[in-house]
């Protein structure tokens, strides 16, 4: 599903982000990635959604490589694959169902279709209860919550979560992963960037560890640490 | 695409809403901006009519050879109308000068026990289609044998024609400047409101939506700010342009404005498909700007 062959990438300041990254994610898989602030994580992922470009390397997500995609296709590489961020990045004046139909609406798809799509996402999440109410009238998880239903809302096969729990409590971070690994088995490959270990230690999936923006270690049924 | 278009419109019409001040500040800079626009453009459309109707007032006299009879006169008015470039010839025959100038004056002087012969020569008022002809139809009048001469103010119609290029050519220069000082001013006016919505944008992008999709609320949202700027400069300058001819017919009646409400329509109407533009215009300039920024 995603695969990397000797990527590299510098930011124009310098600074050496990755470095000779080579990882394959498969059909369906649930993996972390995890490592210390400033390992590179945000920029492996920015890499599969083309908000970056490789300096050097291959990225092939759903077997073409995003790296030398067309900037007028980025838009469809985007449909299907979901992101979610730390901040949530929800728009503060919609409602929670507007924010998740906006996913839909910029897809051009029919008002019923959206209103069902987006329905059914927050049915999943489950905020229902809440599809009235404002960004602002939520607590963190329930932002993240409508955050994930808008990134699943278009049924993209790949879904990333930079730092998911990073503004959460631990009880929390945990529904939240327990609700990505739902989405997960609902055949949708999952890409999870954080430093939460309690979190890694616990659910027992595929680990990849970056170090420096090298790639140091991957495991099945992996630990944080070693 | 019916549901797109729909939610561009929705999405332009939330923005102008939301964007309170700033979609305020974005209407009156047009407003202003083409409100100085449509003054210029009316000045040199006034500037021009002054020019043109004072050159077409003016004439050129010719004064025949004294013996001439009625009937050469009347040869000579028949050839002189035929000249190219002349509209019409008046004829004065002498008897009829004389007689006017004792009406004038004859009150005062027993005129004919003085001057006992008729001195005036006859006298033809040729008026030329364009004042640029004037010269040669002088120098052609002025070669007739029975043309004593000929008095026209050819310096006035050389000044009043640079005058007319001048005003033609500065106009235009600076219409142009300043529908580029506009644009400037328009395009950074609503790029502030395009930097107020960067996260929707993001997000926009984000999910997948394409440049155009991105643009579209917001090259609508340009165009209904440029039409609300355009229309409130029209009514500015239909209500300025009026009251002012109205006051200047009063006090200066023999200044030739321009009433016509056809032509004025016509630059009431560019003021605001110019407003609409300029909306359009900027409302593109600045996302393609802010989208650039993002990729």
């Amino acid at each position: 599903m995603i695969e990397l062959t000797n990527v590299f990438k510098t930011y124009h300041s310098g600074i050496e982000s990755l470095y000779d990254i080579n990882l394959h994610i498969g059909k369906e898989e649930f993996v972390f990635l995890v490592g210390s602030s400033g390992a590179g994580k945000t920029t492996l992922l920015k890499l599969v959604y083309r908000e970056e470009r490789p300096t050097a390397g291959k990225v092939v997500v759903d077997r073409v490589n995003v790296a030398e995609l067309d900037g007028n296709q980025v838009p469809f590489l985007r449909r299907n694959i979901g992101v979610v961020f730390q901040d949530f990045k929800l728009l503060p004046r919609r409602t929670v169902f507007e924010n998740v139909a906006f996913a839909l609406r910029v897809t051009g798809a029919p008002r019923s279709t959206i209103r069902r799509k987006a329905m059914q996402a927050l049915e999943l999440v489950g905020m229902l209860r809440r599809v009235n109410s404002f960004p602002d009238e939520l607590s963190g998880g329930e932002k993240q919550r409508v955050c994930i239903a808008r990134a699943i809302v278009n049924n993209p096969p790949i879904l990333l979560a930079d730092e998911p729990t990073g503004n959460l409590d631990p009880a929390t971070s945990w529904d939240i992963l327990q609700l990505l690994d739902k989405i997960n088995k609902r055949n949708t490959t999952v890409v999870v960037a954080t430093h939460n270990k309690s979190i890694v230690d616990e659910m027992k999936k595929r680990v990849v560890v970056l170090e420096n923006g090298r790639l140091i270690r991957d495991q099945q049924l992996g630990m944080y640490h070693v | 695409m019916f549901s797109s278009l729909e939610f561009f419109i929705v999405e332009a019409f939330r923005s102008i809403r939301r964007g309170g001040l700033m979609t305020s500040v974005a209407v009156v800079t047009i407003t202003v901006s083409l409100t100085i626009f449509g003054t210029f453009l009316l000045l040199i459309l006034n500037m021009g009519n002054i020019v043109g109707v004072v050159s077409s007032r003016l004439d050129l006299v010719a004064y025949s050879q004294k013996d001439l009879s009625l009937d050469e006169a009347a040869a000579i008015q028949v050839k002189l109308s035929k000249l190219p470039g002349v509209e019409k010839v008046d004829f004065t025959s002498k008897t009829e000068a004389w007689n006017r100038f004792k009406g004038d004056f004859g009150g005062k002087f027993a005129l004919d026990e003085v001057i006992r012969e008729n001195p005036l020569p006859h006298t033809f008022a040729v008026r030329v289609r364009t004042p640029d002809q004037l010269p040669d139809v002088a120098r052609t009048v002025s070669n007739l044998p029975e043309i004593d001469e000929v008095r026209y103010s050819g310096q006035l119609i050389k000044q009043m024609q640079s005058l007319v290029g001048a005003v033609r050519f500065g106009g235009l220069s600076l219409v142009i400047l300043l529908s580029l000082a506009t644009l400037l001013i328009v395009v950074n006016t609503i790029r502030l409101t395009v930097l107020a919505r960067e996260t929707d944008i993001y997000i926009m992008k984000l999910v997948g939506a394409t440049n155009s999709f991105v643009k579209w609320p917001f090259m609508i949202e340009g165009v209904i700010i440029g039409i609300l700027g355009g229309l409130a400069a029209f009514l500015l300058l239909k209500f300025s342009y009026d009251s002012t001819v109205l006051r200047l017919s009063q006090a200066l009646p023999f200044l030739p404005l321009v009433t016509d409400q056809f032509l004025l329509g016509l630059i009431y109407t560019a003021t605001v498909i110019g407003g609409m533009c300029l909306g359009i215009i900027g409302g593109y300039i600045s996302v393609s700007r802010a989208l650039k920024n993002e990729a």
